[in-house]
C-alpha cells in the first residue's frame, strides 16, 4: 500500500483535490479551524441548533467514545490511554442539516488497569457529529487519572524500552487467536492502539464506532533516530456492520511530543467491485494525516 | 521465527522424515553489494544443501540460512575468510524442534475424558465434536447426541440432548457459536455441557429443572465458519456458502432468519458481514434449527450466544415495537443479569436487540418469539471492546460461570411459568 506525502500544518478538510480554488480553500480552513477549536465564542450556537430530548438511545455512548479516541490521540500518551466506563449524563441538539451537538459527561477508567486498584476519571465533553461525515469535532476535559510527574516517566520508560526492540518485521497478529500478548510486546500494542485512537477519533460518527481487533502486522519499526518511527496494520472492528477494516497506519512518537500519525484504510468492497479474491480488495482512498 | 520454523521444518520432517542432528542457522550481516553477490554464490553451491530462510537481498537485511551439519566447517570459513559478520541463532535445529514438539503435544488437548479436557482454553472442532462424543459416553443416560443437519461443506451438524426421560418434554435451547469468530461462546458451550452433567443430581435447583424439562444445547452451530477460523481467518463471522452472482462467500447467519428479513438492519451485499442472503433459511445452518423447532413443539426458551459487548437482549430487533411479553423479559432479564454480576462483578446492560445494540433484521431471537417461544434471549459476552474477539482463554472459565448463573436463571423462571 503506497501513502501518498502530504505534509501538512493544519488538518485540512476531506477533499483530497489540489485545483480547489483559492477562496474556496481560505474558507475551508477558516471554517475547520473554527470547528476544531475548544469551545468558545467561534461556536456554531447560530446554526439553528435546538434541544432534541429524543436523541437515539446510542448518541451518547457514540460521544463519548469519539470523545475517548481523541482525547487518547492528543494526549499522545501511550501509558495514559484511558477507555470509557459508564455515560453519566447528556443533552443533544440538532439542526437542519441533521447534524448533532452533544453535551456530555462520563467516567473513564484506565486503558491497562492495574491489579486491583480501580482508576476513575471524569470527562466531560461537547461532540459535533456531522451527520455520518467523518472527524466529530471534540472539545473535552478530563479530571487527571495520573500524575503528570508518573506520566511522563513512565512514558519515557516505555520509550526507551521500545528502542532497544529488535525484530519486530516478525510479529504477525498480536493477540494471537487465543488472546494472548507476549508481556514484552504489550509496549508495543499500546502504541498501536494510540496510533489507531487518530483513526478511530476521525472515524467516528453518530452510527459508526470501532474498536481495534488486532495488530495484524509491523511493516516497519525504525528508532534509530530519536523518535520512534512505527509503520504497521491493524484490524478495526466496526460495530454496526460488523466489518473488519484493514488498515495501514504510519506513526512517529517522541514522549512528550504530539504523536503523528499517517494512515490509509480499506472500504468494504461493493457487489460490482468484487473481483477475483474472495476477501475483498477494492480500495477507496480515504487519506488524511496530521504529518 | 519460531512459528516459521516449526512450519517449515516439520513438514519436511513429517513428509521427508528428515533429522536435523546439528543443523545450525545462521544469520548473515552483509554490509556491502560486494558482500551480497559473494553471498549469493554461496546459495548457488548446491552440494552445501543451503536452506535460506530469508535469502540475500540488499546490504542491511539480514540473511537467516540453515545450514547442515557437514557444511558448517566449510560456510564458516568461507564467511570468516571475506570479512562477513554472522552469528548462530540456532545451535542445534534438531533439538529446538524436539522442544518445540513437546509443547504442542502438551498443549493440544489429546484428552482421553471430559475430566482431562483443558476447558481453559480454546479448542479445533475436531477437539469439540471429540468431546462431545467422550461426554455422551460417560453419561449415556443423560447424554445424547443428536445430528440435526450438515453443514454447506458438508460437516455434521451436532446437538446434545440433555434429558432424564418423560416424552418430549418442554426444553430449553441454549446455542453458541453461530458467528464462528466469537469464539469465547463455543468455548462456553463445551463447559456448559459439562457443567450440566456435573450439576444433575448435586445441586438441586439445577436438578430440579432437568427432572422436568430437556436441555438442547448446540455448541458448533456454524461449523464451516468455525474451522475457517481456525485455518485461514481467526475474524470469519458468516457461514461458508457460495453466493452465485459474487465471488464474496458467506451469509450472515443471524440476519438469515424469517423474521422482518430484507429490512433494514441487515444488508443485500454479498461482500457485507450482515448480508442476510437471497432469501430467509437460504443456509442450511439455519434452516436445520428451524426444522427442529418445528419438528420438536415443545421449546419453551431459546438462548442464543454471542461475543462481545456483555448484553443480555431479547425481541425485536428487526421494529421497534415492543414485543407483548416486554414487561416480564425485562425482569427476567433484570434478574438474570444481576445473577451473572453476582459472581465477578462484570457489568452487563440489558433490553430489548433494537434499543440496547444496534436495529438487525432478520434475526434468531425474533423467529423464535414470533414462533410463540416466549422466553427468547440472545447473550452478548465478554468482553466491551479491549480484546473483542480475541479474549484471552484465562478469561473462558470465568465467563462461562458468569453466564451459567443468568443461564440458572432463565431456565428456573421458564421452569416455573409453565406456557
Amino acid at each position: 500500500m503506497q501513502l501518498r506525502r502530504q505534509p501538512l500544518p493544519a488538518p485540512r478538510p476531506g477533499d483530497p483535490d489540489p485545483a480547489a480554488p483559492l477562496l474556496v480553500l481560505l474558507l475551508l480552513l477558516a471554517l475547520q479551524g473554527a470547528a476544531a477549536a475548544p469551545a468558545g465564542p467561534g461556536e456554531p450556537e447560530d446554526s439553528g441548533w435546538r434541544q432534541d430530548a429524543e436523541f437515539p438511545r446510542g448518541l451518547l455512548s457514540q460521544a463519548a467514545r469519539a470523545a475517548l479516541h481523541f482525547f487518547n490521540f492528543r494526549a499522545s500518551s501511550p501509558s495514559a490511554l484511558r477507555v470509557l466506563a459508564e455515560v453519566q449524563e447528556g443533552r443533544a441538539w440538532i439542526n437542519q442539516k441533521k447534524e448533532y451537538k452533544v453535551d456530555l459527561v462520563f467516567t473513564t477508567e484506565l486503558y491497562n488497569p492495574e491489579e486491583g486498584k480501580e482508576h476513575l476519571g471524569k470527562c466531560s465533553a461537547r461532540v459535533f457529529f456531522r451527520n455520518e461525515k467523518p472527524r466529530p469535532a471534540i472539545n473535552i476535559t478530563c479530571t487527571r487519572l495520573i500524575e503528570k510527574k508518573t506520566r511522563q516517566e513512565e512514558d519515557y520508560r516505555l520509550y526507551k524500552y521500545m528502542k532497544q526492540l529488535k525484530n519486530l518485521l516478525d510479529v504477525v497478529s498480536i493477540p494471537d487467536s487465543h488472546g494472548h500478548i507476549d508481556p514484552s510486546l504489550r509496549p508495543i500494542w499500546d502504541l498501536a492502539f494510540l496510533g489507531s485512537s487518530y483513526v478511530m477519533w476521525e472515524k467516528t460518527t453518530q452510527f459508526l464506532h470501532y474498536y481495534m481487533a488486532q495488530l495484524s502486522s509491523v511493516k516497519q519499526w525504525k528508532t534509530n533516530e530519536d523518535a520512534i518511527d512505527f509503520d504497521y496494520t491493524v484490524l478495526l472492528h466496526e460495530f454496526s456492520t460488523q466489518e473488519m477494516i484493514p488498515c495501514h497506519i504510519h506513526l512517529v512518537w517522541y514522549p512528550g511530543k504530539p504523536l503523528k500519525v499517517k494512515y490509509h484504510c480499506q472500504e468494504l468492497q461493493t457487489p460490482e467491485e468484487a473481483s477475483g479474491t474472495e476477501e475483498g480488495s477494492a480500495v477507496a482512498p480515504t487519506e488524511l494525516s496530521n504529518f | 521465527m519460531q512459528g516459521l520454523l516449526i512450519l517449515s521444518v516439520l513438514l519436511g520432517a513429517v513428509l521427508g522424515k528428515e533429522d536435523f542432528v546439528g543443523h545450525q542457522v545462521l544469520r548473515i550481516s552483509v554490509a556491502d553489494e560486494a558482500q551480497v553477490q559473494m553471498v549469493k554464490e554461496l546459495e548457488d553451491l548446491e552440494h552445501l544443501q543451503l536452506d535460506f530462510w530469508r535469502g540475500p537481498a540488499q546490504p542491511g537485511s539480514p540473511i537467516d540460512v540453515r545450514v547442515p551439519f557437514p557444511s558448517i566447517q566449510a560456510v564458516k570459513v568461507f564467511l570468516e575468510a571475506r570479512g562477513i559478520r554472522y552469528a548462530v541463532m540456532i545451535e542445534d535445529v534438531q533439538s529446538l524442534l524436539d522442544e518445540e514438539q513437546e509443547q504442542m503435544f502438551a498443549s493440544q488437548s489429546w484428552a482421553r475424558s471430559t475430566n482431562t479436557f483443558n476447558y481453559a482454553t480454546y479448542h479445533t472442532l475436531e477437539e469439540i465434536y471429540d468431546f462431545m462424543d467422550m461426554l455422551a459416553a460417560e453419561h449415556p443416560q443423560l447424554v445424547s447426541k443428536l445430528q440435526i443437519g450438515r453443514s454447506y461443506e458438508g460437516r455434521p451438524i451436532y446437538v446434545l440432548k440433555f434429558s432424564t426421560g418423560g416424552n418430549n418434554r418442554p426444553a430449553i435451547w441454549i446455542d453458541t457459536g453461530i458467528h464462528s469468530r466469537e469464539w469465547v461462546t463455543q468455548a462456553s458451550g463445551v463447559w456448559f455441557a459439562k457443567k450440566i452433567t456435573q450439576d444433575y443430581g448435586q445441586d438441586p435447583a439445577f436438578t430440579a429443572i432437568l427432572d422436568n424439562m430437556d436441555i438442547f444445547l448446540e455448541i458448533v452451530t456454524n461449523p464451516d465458519g468455525f474451522a475457517f477460523t481456525h485455518s485461514k481467518n481467526r475474524m470469519w463471522r458468516k457461514t461458508r456458502s457460495l453466493t452465485s452472482g459474487s465471488t464474496c462467500i458467506g451469509v450472515d447467519p443471524n440476519r438469515n432468519w424469517d423474521a422482518g428479513f430484507g429490512k433494514a438492519g441487515s444488508s443485500s451485499n454479498p461482500c457485507s458481514d450482515t448480508y442476510r442472503g437471497k432469501f430467509a433459511n437460504s443456509e442450511v445452518e439455519v434452516k436445520s434449527i428451524v426444522d427442529f423447532v418445528k419438528d420438536h413443539r415443545n421449546i419453551k426458551a431459546f438462548i442464543s450466544i454471542h461475543s462481545y459487548s456483555q448484553l443480555l437482549l431479547y425481541p425485536f430487533g428487526y421494529k421497534t415495537e415492543s414485543p407483548a411479553d416486554k414487561d416480564e423479559l425485562d425482569q427476567v432479564a433484570k434478574s438474570a443479569v444481576e445473577a451473572l454480576t453476582s459472581l465477578y462483578g462484570t457489568k452487563f446492560k440489558y433490553g430489548s436487540i433494537i434499543t440496547t445494540i444496534y436495529q438487525a433484521s432478520g434475526g434468531t431471537i425474533d423467529w423464535t418469539y414470533n414462533q410463540g417461544i416466549k422466553y427468547s434471549f440472545t447473550f452478548e459476552l465478554r468482553d466491551t471492546g479491549r480484546y473483542g474477539f480475541l479474549l484471552p482463554a484465562s478469561q473462558i472459565i470465568p465467563t462461562a460461570q458468569e453466564t451459567w448463573l443468568a443461564l440458572l436463571t432463565i431456565m428456573e423462571h421458564t421452569l416455573n411459568h409453565p406456557y
